[in-house]
């Protein structure tokens, strides 16, 4: 069976080089006379477009082998090969790699065009596309990667383009610093990702080390190290998926602009995580000790963002945790071993939170760059495409059936209980019912009501075409997604996990019709409190409390911010002006210090015999004499 | 003609430098001399590298009997091991006679010089030659600090100076302990280092001999504690000196390790390779931490330029194939960020007529292209994939998690820590709002952009296309350990010792 492609280099080549010209044209240029807008516009979807065709294609030609057989290979070059390491710039396309390939590429297509209109009139327009192409080619390097290193190649570059769009408007000192924040902390968690790389290299790398070789040999891996190599990557994915202890980049970075956080901070980027431990599930499945970190690192990442979520009046930062949380979810799913149900809640979000987020970028286009809900209100009049599409989101979002969220949620929920980790499950319902709360809040305050902040509700209109229609295709999307892998209780025959099946290993595990709608059930009825409370709370105008006691320690969530500030940041800093200031130049070149005082002393101690008269020197040449005499007398007899 | 091509390597920048110096030529008649020599260079460096075939033996030999009755010969060859070292000294030059408004003749007669000498330790298969053109490095870095440095030149070259120079001692006195221990096993005298190879050293002289050799060296690199003399030293400096510093001359401290202590030391250096590696990966972490504190920006990058180090002699110390080959190829890719950021700053010390971070600010506004190269250098540095630094970084980290698990985990470190001091230098001197003094900010002139613009795509070609470089330098990483390995075999059957050899790779 020859399963060797030639094109699936391109599908990431592509927007490398859109990348690639734009930037060197923006460059020469932008000082002089900056090219037109739409000329920029046109050539950065060139290369999303292209791609998402080729992704089409790819997925046609998978499907057409039989389901055993369902990859497609490859490798263009010997990237480097030391020893027994062999690594190839490999791509490879299964049938998980494929799903993330066609929404990548069809949400990342929508976004640019949505760009193009949000973006205009920016001094910068011609870096942003070359920034949000080169992000593009560098997430579908990762996607396709045929192996952990070039997995890894993309997942810098993403973290790279990230930390350029969030300090896109770099003129901020605060922007910036939420750009550095983003990649140091995304780098914590690369330290995880090599030392996982490399412990796993040395396990069972020397014959290969692509997943297709590394997943023939698992079994050659001691247990210990395998459960040392599974947690270790999954500090990587806590970094770059904002997990516990590492989220705390992702709600700052909500200060790049709009399109970014649709594309790289809710779509994306942030669920790179997710897909390497469905990536790695050949490894993870066999020990669900390491599993069980994962599940339980995700759920409860899942609970503290949704309690952040509730208390904030940021647009964008209640989006931004409910990413975060929802990312939780999808943890808590691949870490139950329900690898697919984890990979479908990442494909549904990308659609419902890539929506809500464009969205959210209208309302912020429309009111001149407001983001505060509390200065919002009774928008639904001024702008009705925004309120519909976004009103489809939100449901998504909540888990309302049937939209697209509902399914998915609701497969990982099931999966954690139907696998016995009740606790997981608990945790899951409550955190059903807050993100239901805290989504309807938002949508109550910013459309519904009467307008708080008259004057700029007078000024807001619906943004243009350009922008609408990508929010309304993502609309259709959230609401039909779900219909993909609809479970047998309600007709379907989970067509996505049938699909993903050859790429993960997993079990579905069988249990009563009567357990699955009890589970059912019960996240409807978490939906439904927590609407209900929002629209008590919200639903007919309310004004901005004052938060105390617990909403304002949430609405400060937790603090923690500052708490890291204070254990990592400052005595950072403190111990390198303690190295540059005190130990450098006073005790770490004591040795050195050390030779010159004896050097110093001995010249001292040698200028006793230094006294300037000529009877002592005369002495010492009898004595000097004298010894040779009978070293020499000793010697020749 | 090609067969003497070394020797014209290191001759002509030397006889051209001497010439500077005895005869009355203008400044720019000089400085023009000059690029057109290291040009030459230049392409006698490429030709000899696309002629490498990477066979792991020496290639390009010359060999002449010198002084007879020690044994002592002229002798010169290229193979892995030097081979981008070589790269490093020959093809980076040209650059320090484009930039930068006209210095003096002297300046560029001592720069000739440097490079010269550099090149010929590079080369030199012989001990004692090597030590001859070593000694020579120095002298024309002595004369650059301390005439044509900064304003506290005068400390750093003292320091420079009597650093080196007892490092220097510590190696004369090892080399004759080697030379004299060859003649009483062997009965003839040779410092050829293929010979000295068989030596059979055991003993406390063996060990303090190494200890000789391995300070000598760890100065130079400079590693952990003996890395004072190099902020001052670093900062003092004219930018150029300061490039030739760091991308050649620290390398060449590496390079002795490899060449040297590896072959003739290998039981004494296995015995000691957890030391060493903790001095290299607590260098990286020092140092790398007191960047951060920096309100120089060339201090800070000298303090970056000896935390890479410490990583870089790490490399060394790990003692399998894919740690030695990563550092090989981290000597030229370090030269080529870490040296060009230096480069950088001295066009940014000459437009702005400061240094200090503080007075910087909103340059990526001001000037495109240089911030995009500089962003490019400064990735490179931080080890990102598809730039030179990132393969040289993961292998040496990957073979370090082999040596021992926890410096493996101390050197993956440097992954977070080099980013921190470099992005927010690159905050506050590119982003943020433009100041007074950087309103005016000129970007990269033609010539300017000309010079950088091949290095900064070696940068990425490097690192997208590593494979030819690696293929070079790969195969004598392979003996050199196979024959490490071969001998602390050898010697673990005899004595039990703990040695910490990577005996499990076949190949």
């Amino acid at each position: 069976m020859e399963h060797t492609v030639t094109y699936l280099g391109f599908i990431p080549l592509l927007p490398l080089l859109g990348a690639v010209v734009i930037g060197l044209l923006h460059m020469f240029t932008c000082k002089k006379t900056p090219l037109p807008e739409l000329f920029y516009g046109a050539l950065a979807c060139i290369g999303p477009v292209l791609s998402f065709f080729l992704a089409l294609v790819v997925f046609f030609q998978l499907k057409g082998l039989p389901a055993e057989d369902r990859f497609l290979t490859h490798n263009v070059f010997t990237w480097f090969a030391v020893g027994d390491l062999h690594v190839d710039m490999g791509f490879l396309a299964d049938p998980l790699s494929s799903l993330m390939l066609l929404f990548v590429t069809f949400i990342g297509s929508l976004i640019h065009i949505y760009s193009v209109g949000y973006m205009a009139g920016d001094e910068n327009f011609g870096k942003f596309f070359s920034y949000l192409n080169l992000f593009l080619g560098s997430m579908l390097i990762l996607v396709l990667g045929s192996g952990p290193v070039v997995m890894f190649v993309g997942w810098e570059g993403v973290g790279l383009c990230s930390y350029l769009l969030i300090s896109f408007y770099s003129k901020d000192t605060d922007n910036v610093l939420a750009g550095n924040k983003a990649f140091i902390v995304n780098r914590i968690g690369d330290l995880g990702f090599v030392l996982g790389m490399s412990v796993l290299f040395w396990a069972i790398g020397a014959s290969g080390f692509d997943y297709l070789s590394l997943k023939a040999n698992v079994a050659g891996i001691p247990p210990g190290v395998g459960v040392a190599v599974c947690l270790l990557l999954f500090v990587g994915a806590c970094g770059k998926s904002a997990q516990i202890p590492l989220y705390v980049w992702l709600p700052d970075a909500m200060a790049g602009p709009t399109p970014v956080s649709a594309l790289i901070h809710a779509a994306t980027m942030v669920t790179a995580g997710v897909y390497m431990v469905a990536r790695f599930s050949f490894l993870y499945a066999h020990y669900p000790v390491a599993g069980s970190v994962v599940a339980w690192v995700g759920i409860l990442t899942a609970l503290l963002a949704a309690i952040f979520g509730m208390f904030q009046k940021d647009i964008k930062k209640i989006l931004a945790y409910s990413t975060v949380s929802q990312l939780g979810y999808m943890f808590a799913g691949v870490g139950v071993a329900a690898y697919s149900a984890g990979i479908f809640h990442v494909f549904t979000h990308a659609f419902f939170k890539a929506l809500l987020f464009l969205g959210a970028g209208s309302v912020i286009y429309a009111l001149h760059h407001e983001q505060d809900i509390w200065k919002m209100g009774g928008l639904k009049e001024k702008l009705p495409k925004t309120y519909m599409t976004m009103l489809v989101g939100a449901f998504a979002l909540a888990g309302c059936p049937p939209f697209a969220g509902f399914f998915s949620k609701d497969e990982i929920l099931f999966s954690a209980l139907a696998t016995g980790h009740t606790g997981i499950w608990l945790i899951g319902v409550l955190v059903a019912g807050m993100t239901a709360y805290y989504t309807f809040r938002m949508i109550f305050l910013v459309f519904h009501g009467t307008p708080r902040v008259q004057e700029s509700f007078d000024h807001a209109h619906e943004p243009p075409a350009v922008m609408t229609v990508p929010l309304i295709i993502l609309a259709v999307g959230a609401l039909f997604a779900g219909f993909l892998n609809l479970p047998g209780i309600f007709g379907g025959n989970l067509n996505v996990s049938h699909w993903l099946a050859p790429s993960l290993l997993e079990h579905h595990p069988h249990v009563s019709v009567w357990f699955e709608l009890l589970a059912i059930a019960t996240s409807v009825a978490a939906f439904a409190i927590g609407i209900t409370l929002a629209y008590k709370k919200f639903g007919q105008g309310a004004t901005e409390p004052e938060f105390t006691g617990f909403a304002k320690f949430g609405y400060h969530k937790f603090y923690v911010d500052e708490i890291y500030n204070a254990v990592f940041v400052q005595p950072y800093k403190a111990f390198g002006s303690v190295i540059s200031r005190f130990l450098e130049p006073n005790v770490t070149d004591l040795h050195i210090k050390l030779s010159t005082w004896l050097y110093q002393k001995a010249g001292t101690a040698f200028k006793v015999f230094q006294v300037g008269y000529v009877r002592i020197y005369a002495i010492y040449m009898v004595i000097g004499l004298s010894l040779m005499s009978l070293f020499l007398s000793q010697t020749i007899k | 003609m090609f067969e003497y091509a070394l020797s014209v390597m290191i001759f002509l920048p030397i006889l051209a430098g001497l010439t500077l110096f005895l005869f009355p030529f203008s400044d720019s008649a000089s400085r023009i001399s000059g690029f057109i020599v290291s040009i030459v260079v230049l392409f006698l460096g490429i030709e000899l590298f696309l002629g490498f075939s990477g066979s792991g033996a020496m290639e390009y030999a010359e060999s002449k009997a010198w002084i007879e009755s020690l044994g002592i010969r002229y002798s010169l060859g290229v193979d892995g091991i030097s081979l981008l070292v070589l790269m490093a000294g020959a093809i980076l030059f040209p650059m320090v006679f484009t930039i930068f408004s006209t210095r003096s003749k002297g300046f560029y007669a001592n720069l000739l010089i440097t490079q010269g000498a550099m090149i010929g330790a590079i080369c030199a298969t012989d001990m004692v030659l090597f030590y001859i053109f070593w000694e020579i490095m120095l002298l024309p870095i002595f004369f650059m600090i301390g005439i044509y440095g900064g304003p506290n030149r005068l400390p750093a070259t003292v320091k420079i100076t009597l650093y080196t120079i007892s490092g220097s001692l510590l190696m004369l006195a090892g080399l004759v302990y080697i030379g004299v221990s060859y003649h009483e096993q062997f009965g003839r005298w040779t410092f050829d280092i293929v010979e000295l190879s068989n030596l059979k050293l055991s003993g406390g002289f063996a060990v303090l001999a190494f200890f000789m050799f391995m300070i000598a060296f760890a100065i130079k690199i400079p590693l952990f504690p003996f890395h004072t003399w190099l902020p001052d030293a670093y900062t003092e400096a004219p930018s150029s000196t300061t490039f030739v510093l760091s991308a050649i001359m620290a390398k060449i401290g590496v390079y002795g390790v490899i060449r040297f202590i590896v072959p003739i030391f290998a039981i004494e250096l296995a015995r000691f390779a957890i030391l060493l590696a903790f001095a290299g990966v607590i260098g990286m972490m020092y140092c790398g931490l007191a960047a951060i504190a920096q309100k120089d920006m060339k201090r800070m990058l000298a303090f970056s330029s000896a935390s890479h180090m410490g990583i870089i002699a790490l490399g060394v110390f790990c003692m399998n194939v894919q740690a030695l080959t990563g550092c090989l190829f981290q000597i030229a890719a370090h030269a080529t960020s870490t040296g060009v950021l230096f480069l950088f700053i001295g066009l940014m010390e000459e437009r702005m007529q400061t240094r200090n971070i503080a007075d910087f600010g909103g340059i990526a506004y001001r000037a495109p292209i240089f911030a995009t190269f500089f962003a490019i250098a400064m990735l490179a540095s931080v080890g990102l994939p598809g730039t030179s630094g990132f393969i040289g970084e993961f292998l040496i980290i990957l073979g370090a998690i082999k040596f021992s698990g926890f410096i493996g985990f101390l050197a993956g470190t440097s992954l977070i820590i080099g980013v921190c001091y470099m992005l927010w230098m690159f905050q506050r001197v590119f982003f943020e709002k433009s100041g007074e003094g950087t309103e005016k900010f000129q970007d990269l002139s033609l010539s300017e952009a000309l010079t950088f613009l091949p290095v900064i795509l070696l940068i990425l070609a490097m690192g997208i296309f590593p494979q030819p470089f690696i293929k070079k330098i790969e195969p004598t990483a392979q003996l050199h350990i196979a024959e490490m390995t071969m001998m602390a075999q050898k010697q673990l059957a005899d004595t039990r010792l703990p040695i910490v050899v990577d005996t499990h790779q076949k190949n």
